[in-house]
């Protein structure tokens, strides 16, 4: 009788669970929510199957936290299914508001959004924002995978203004199907020792709690700022294909292999293409013809279905639809290039404007692009070279790589398997953008001009874009919309690309501008004042608050001249032109100078040439130093002329 | 007789509602419009469309639809009534650009046992060669996907082959529906310039829609005429039959009358969306269909949409709607408390609504019939804008407030047309309290930043729709009374060395408010004020402080006090100063020379920045001109003045206001005029010299 009395009062109302004022003040700074708990469990089952469960209480503070981790979504796709997604959510005493239904959670595809045509990868998503803050959420997920290739990546705070109390991974494998492991910036006795149990092996680690941070200007990705234990197979196997990922060489052996006899081109056009060998003997010219020949009979459509996201489709799918994805247009491409008698290999690479390099101590699948990489054999008295090709674009250059997969590594795929190699790196003199600009003042401070802007290299990414992607209308846009004027009116504009001067030229584009700029001068009684640099100034750091954390990550090398002619209204003389100003740090030159002509027109000239000190990153406290000379070249920016009327 | 309204200037249209034909008036005109010869022959491209001359004006295209063809008809299949839509676009691809209009996306919607399917999916890619033969490739099965995008909405996709710069795409499908209440919409306009888009619509008298044109562009074609279809239709037997009732016995021929339009929209230009408007549907050329009516044969006339007070009816009695807002004794031990505290109407509507803002919050979905139970949605402390704003309204009157429920449309869904009562026009239902001086006040719980009687800026969509307990309702105003309105008072000094410091005070009031403590709660203070320095290089920020932060009824404000060191030592004879340029606007924000379609701002604003200037003593200044402008028709004014009272001192005062929410295309040149002039004047420097 007593037993069950005990029983029933131990079974009442459940203990409160994460109350918001446990949380120790040093996580709420700055912090939209605390990560309370985000326990993550591995659990290979075979070389082809692997479980993995997710158990996370996030604690949210304010209502940016509530939209940032309100609601949990859950990706999944043909290899991978989502075994279950439960929720709860509990008030700020850590009372249960409400517990996940499952009519609650919803499913839907991702339709072109990630840009594919079709692709089989889908989410579901659960919503449990609250009214008012601080409240608890609480997700718990399981995620089967067939998808081996690809062990989990854990990080448990991946974000600025988000704290971690506390978070453990625990990795279980058969001993005989080793893990393999990188540790990114964890503490010290984060890990455990393996532990070795029957025929598994369970691996551990914890982290202890972390304050929020806060991503700053110019610094590296916040995920490769904040601990994190990187995981892969040592063998795997995805579909029937098993494969080792002991080093980049099986990595890469496996996936040639995988694309393996799908390089078979119809007889008609192998035939056309070994009919280039006797028209073009010289070897870069007969690939550029392969090239243009791929650019203008082929396009771009992302089918990703189940395996098809790793295996090529065949080249005779390319012939015949005049489509595919990087995979199957760089397959296709190589196999044009093979009938050609140009050898040449596929190579995997992480692209996009923002990705960081592969982790090279670590072979794994980090890749998410595919391009082509063909040695040439010296030849006469022109040395060997390597040529880069963009399977994808229909519009770029020949052998160009900007900033999308330019400056990394790739992953070449022969026969023999991988080898990690560098693609093309452009310095200063090859970034670079050229500007003329005729400003003809009147007496009034407004000014009609005429501007010649050459860009060259990465410089020219963004409007090769432009010159090949939009319409005259959505050129216009673009541009009026990067003008850091007040008010002006576009009169003429027009892009082309710049005229080709060498065969190993990188790619240019001419803009031509033709702009009214009504009150580009300011009228002082008799005086009209005016900064010259009109169009050029580089524009101020960001905000910056408190002292520098992070290191400091410099963009490349490049260089931008600006030459402007100012043709003064009649009646007006200079009565003050800026001084020259030479700035010299490890982070560049700027020189800018500013004198009469014998005609009487003002001459403006600046040119700024970046330089990024070796190695990727530079410390925090170097911030101070790069920030002063940001400050310094702002200044001279602003320099100003003064004109006067002349006594008539 | 069909009616047509295209008397006015097309710019000047903004809605227009084209036909209602009645079956006995449509057929005193009839014409050849049945008979009119297709514009496309599926498989025959014209030869025309390989010339580059006929392309000559579309230089700056990316690719153009040759022709677009529609016809949504009536027919039966295996014994029921369905729409048939025929579509079929042939495009010339003029560039590589435009090879993304060669991929083509069909949403198929689904609902219970019904569903849209979609069949005879046919297309090919034509090609010129260097021969001058054309060469067709046709679209495999191998190209056609389907996506499981939601529960209701499958997406069927597909993309053609071998298509290069000068290619001719071309692809027909049909699609078949039995959803009567969702006649197929046709959009005449798109992002590429259009030669010629053509819908024609057959429709048994069975079915009454109600036809809204909308847009900018003037039909070249425009024919109403009247038809037949034959129909074999399932015979049901009827309800007296006893058990078999419902049963289908045989099928039997129908012939009935039909409504035909055929309608054309010629050469229409490339679609753009331009900054400061609502959705590009308020401005695309399209035709949409509401079922006002149904006249089974031998059955009464169903009449769908006659009248608002019918409208209302349904909402009212309808469990999502009327009947959930009417069930509130749930919250009423939490709205008690409020009615002995606050005795006024208007204060206590405040509490009410500051109740259910901390009750539950809105999960961005836009609707106004609730999800469920609102006891459900209020346990769960989530809901739609439906489930919070119904629940307002339950709430308010538990309170024994006066309260209606207004519908309206969102920005981003679109304007509606006031002159049929359409429900699906809306999407969006907030509360209208009725306060005892008969003046109003328009509640919304969604957006916790704002104070109770502002909307939230989606909702700024000109007028919504009361529902009241009996009767039509009425359209009341959505422009807002509280304007975008910031305020800034400096006070600043400069010595003779040109050093500046100054004490500022800004109020950011109405719409205003919100930016900034939306901001804030993204940023924080310290970050926030960070990003304010940061645009003034030289400043140097000695202290801060923000107010009423979290007091959203009044506005917040911020005092900083700063000072921006001389770059020389020297004293100098002469000094240039333009203060204003510290505190105003940067950009004309109407940067564009043309504009197409009205400036929607939804709000007024007001911008007013007064500046006390100390000169250094023994200094004088020269004062510069004051302005006043004021735009057409009421529209706003820009008020500039330096002046000078007390020697030694200088007050600057710039006032913009914009006095109307939306502003004509035609008023668009005066607005950015307006800009330009304001930008002129804040850069005026005031030259400061030594007395002499």
């Amino acid at each position: 009788m007593l037993l069950t009395f005990i029983a029933a009062v131990l079974a009442g109302p459940p203990a409160p669970k994460y109350p918001a004022d446990a949380i120790a003040p040093a996580l709420r700074e700055n912090a939209h929510a605390v990560v309370r708990a985000y326990d993550e469990v591995v659990t290979v089952k075979s070389p082809s199957q692997l479980v993995k469960s997710i158990h996370k209480v996030i604690t949210i503070l304010d209502p940016v936290g509530s939209d940032a981790y309100g609601e949990q979504v859950v990706s999944y796709d043909a290899l991978n299914r989502i075994n279950y997604l439960r929720g709860a959510v509990y008030d700020a005493q850590g009372r249960l508001l409400h517990q996940l239904r499952p009519a609650e959670v919803h499913d839907r595809g991702l339709g072109s959004a990630g840009g594919s045509f079709m692709t089989d990868l889908r989410v579901r998503y659960a919503d449990l924002r609250q009214p008012t803050t601080p409240y608890t959420v609480e997700f718990d997920y399981e995620i089967a995978s067939e998808n081996t290739l690809f062990y989990p990546h854990w990080q448990p705070q991946n974000a600025e203004n988000v704290s971690l109390e506390g978070a453990t991974l625990q990795v279980t494998t058969p001993t005989a199907l080793p893990l393999r492991f990188e540790e990114q910036l964890l503490p010290s006795g984060a890990a455990s020792a393996p532990v070795v149990a029957g025929s598994q092996t369970t691996y551990r680690w914890h982290l202890p709690a972390q304050p929020a941070v806060e991503e700053e200007p110019l610094s590296p990705s916040i995920d490769e700022l904040l601990p994190a234990v990187h995981l892969a197979p040592a063998t795997f196997e995805v579909q029937g294909y098993a494969g080792s990922l002991a080093s980049w060489q099986s990595l890469g052996l496996w996936t040639y292999q995988l694309g393996k006899g799908r390089d078979v081109l119809p007889p008609a056009l192998t035939a056309k293409m070994a009919q280039l060998m006797i028209s073009d003997p010289d070897p870069r010219a007969r690939a550029r013809k392969v090239y243009e020949f791929v650019q203008s009979s082929t396009r771009y459509v992302s089918v990703q279905l189940g395996l098809g996201g790793w295996q090529t489709a065949p080249a005779t799918a390319v012939a015949t639809g005049g489509y595919g994805d990087c995979k199957a247009l760089s397959n296709y491409t190589c196999a044009l290039l093979k009938a050609a008698g140009l050898p040449a290999y596929v190579a995997l690479v992480g692209a996009g404007a923002d990705e960081t390099d592969v982790r090279a101590s670590f072979p794994s699948s980090q890749f998410n692009h595919a391009i082509l990489c063909m040695p040439l054999a010296a030849r006469g008295t022109t040395p060997a070279d390597t040529v880069w090709l963009e399977c994808t674009s229909q519009t770029e250059a020949f052998g160009y790589m900007g900033t999308f997969t330019g400056n990394r590594h790739a992953l070449l795929l022969t026969p023999e398997g991988g080898r990690l190699v560098a693609t093309p790196r452009y310095g200063a003199q090859a970034n670079r953008q050229q500007r003329r600009t005729d400003l003809w003042l009147d007496a009034t401070g407004s000014a009609k001009a005429t501007v010649r802007t050459q860009r060259v290299g990465l410089a020219q990414d963004r409007y090769a874009q432009l010159l090949h992607e939009a319409d005259a209308e959505e050129q216009k846009k673009y541009v009026s919309n990067r003008l850091r004027l007040g008010h002006f009116t576009i009169t003429n504009l027009r892009l082309a690309a710049a005229p080709v001067t060498k065969p190993q030229a990188l790619p240019g584009v001419v803009e031509l501008l033709g702009l009214e700029l009504p009150g580009v001068a300011t009228p002082a009684g008799s005086r009209l004042l005016l900064e010259p640099n009109v169009l050029g100034r580089l524009a101020a750091l960001p905000a910056q608050v408190g002292p520098r954390q992070t290191p400091l990550a410099l963009p490349l090398a490049s260089l931008s001249q600006d030459t402007v002619r100012l043709h003064l209204p009649v009646g007006f003389k200079a009565e003050n032109l800026p001084q020259p100003v030479q700035l010299t740090s490890a982070y560049g030159t700027y020189t800018s100078t500013c004198t009469t002509l014998p005609d009487g027109t003002l001459q403006y000239v600046r040119q700024f040439e970046t330089r990024r000190p070796a190695g990727t990153t530079l410390p925090a406290a170097k911030y101070a130093e790069y920030q002063d000379f940001r400050r310094k070249i702002s200044q001279a920016d602003h320099a100003q002329v003064v004109l006067v009327k002349t006594e008539a | 007789m069909l009616r047509t309204i295209f008397k006015q200037p097309w710019r000047a249209v903004r809605l227009a509602v084209l036909a209602l034909a009645l079956p006995s008036a449509a057929a005193a005109q009839t014409t050849a419009s049945a008979k009119a010869a297709l514009p496309i022959k599926f498989g025959q491209p014209d030869l025309g469309d390989f010339e580059a001359k006929n392309f000559v004006a579309d230089s700056g295209a990316a690719a153009v639809i040759l022709c677009d063809y529609g016809s949504s008809q009536f027919s039966s299949s295996a014994g029921h009534l369905v729409i048939t839509t025929e579509r079929t676009t042939r495009i010339k691809i003029l560039k590589k650009a435009g090879y993304d209009y060669a991929t083509v996306e069909v949403p198929l919607y689904h609902r219970d046992e019904r569903a849209e399917k979609l069949g005879n999916l046919r297309g090919f890619t034509y090609l010129r060669g260097a021969d001058g033969n054309v060469t067709k490739t046709k679209l495999e099965a191998s190209n056609i996907f389907d996506e499981k995008r939601t529960n209701n909405l499958l997406v069927r996709k597909f993309t053609l082959p071998n298509v290069q710069e000068g290619a001719v795409i071309e692809y027909s499908y049909v699609v078949t529906s039995t959803f009567f209440d969702n006649y197929q919409d046709w959009t005449f306009q798109h992002a590429i310039p259009t030669r010629w888009s053509e819908y024609r619509t057959s429709i048994p008298q069975v079915y009454h829609y109600k036809i809204l044109y909308r847009g900018y562009l003037p039909l070249a074609i425009n024919e109403g005429s009247v038809g037949s279809v034959s129909l074999l239709l399932a015979n049901r037997l009827s309800a007296g039959a006893g058990a078999g009732a419902g049963m289908e016995v045989g099928t039997s021929g129908v012939h009935m009358s039909t409504e035909q339009h055929r309608w054309v929209v010629r050469n229409a230009p490339a679609f753009r969306e331009e900054p400061y408007s609502t959705t590009p549907n308020d401005y695309l050329a399209r035709m949409t269909f509401e079922l006002a009516g149904i006249q089974m044969p031998e059955e009464e006339y169903r009449d769908l949409t006659d009248s608002w007070a019918k409208k209302n009816k349904l909402l009212l009695e309808s469990e999502e709607f009327g009947k959930a807002f009417t069930n509130s004794k749930f919250l009423a031990a939490e709205v008690q408390p409020l009615i002995a505290q606050h005795l006024e109407p208007a204060p206590r509507a405040a509490a009410v609504r500051n109740l259910v803002v901390k009750a539950v919050k809105y999960d961005g979905t836009d609707r106004y019939w609730a999800t469920g139970p609102l006891k459900r949605s209020y346990e769960q402390h989530r809901g739609t804008a439906a489930d919070v704003n119904l629940l307002l309204i339950a709430a308010l009157r538990e309170a024994g407030l006066t309260v209606e429920p207004v519908l309206l449309s969102t920005r981003s869904h679109g304007a509606v047309s006031q002159d049929y009562p359409l429900l699906e026009q809306f999407n969006y239902v907030v509360a209208l309290v009725t306060l005892p001086d008969n003046k109003e006040l328009l509640l919304d719980a969604t957006e916790p930043l704002l104070p109770a009687g502002i909307l939230p800026t989606r909702c700024l969509s000109q007028a919504g729709r009361t529902v009241p307990t009996t009767g039509e309702g009425r359209w009341v105003s959505l422009v807002p009374a509280q304007r975008y309105s910031h305020y800034q008072e400096a006070t600043l000094a400069v010595d003779a060395q040109g050093n500046l410091s100054g004490q500022v005070h800004e109020e950011h009031g109405g719409y205003a408010g919100l930016e900034v403590r939306e901001k804030l709660q993204q940023l924080g203070e310290k970050k926030y004020v960070t990003e304010l320095i940061a645009r003034h290089p030289g400043w140097e920020v000695a202290k801060y402080a923000f107010a009423k932060q979290s007091t959203v009824e009044q506005s917040l404000g911020l005092s900083y006090e700063w000072r921006q060191p001389a770059t020389t030592s020297a004293a100098a004879t002469e000094l240039y100063l333009t203060p204003l340029n510290y505190f105003g606007e940067r950009r004309n924000p109407f940067q564009h020379e043309d504009r197409s379609y009205p400036v929607d701002l939804g709000m007024l604003q007001q911008d007013i920045v007064r500046v006390t200037l100390t000169l250094p003593p023994g200094y004088v200044a020269e004062l510069p001109k004051a302005v006043s402008l004021v735009l057409p028709n009421n529209g706003g004014r820009y008020l500039y003045s330096a002046t000078s009272t007390t020697p030694g001192t200088v007050q600057f005062v710039s006032r913009l206001t914009l006095d109307k929410p939306v502003y004509s295309a035609a008023e668009y040149g005066a607005l950015r005029e307006l800009y330009r002039l304001l930008l002129a004047k804040q850069a005026e420097a005031l030259v400061i010299k030594k007395a002499g």
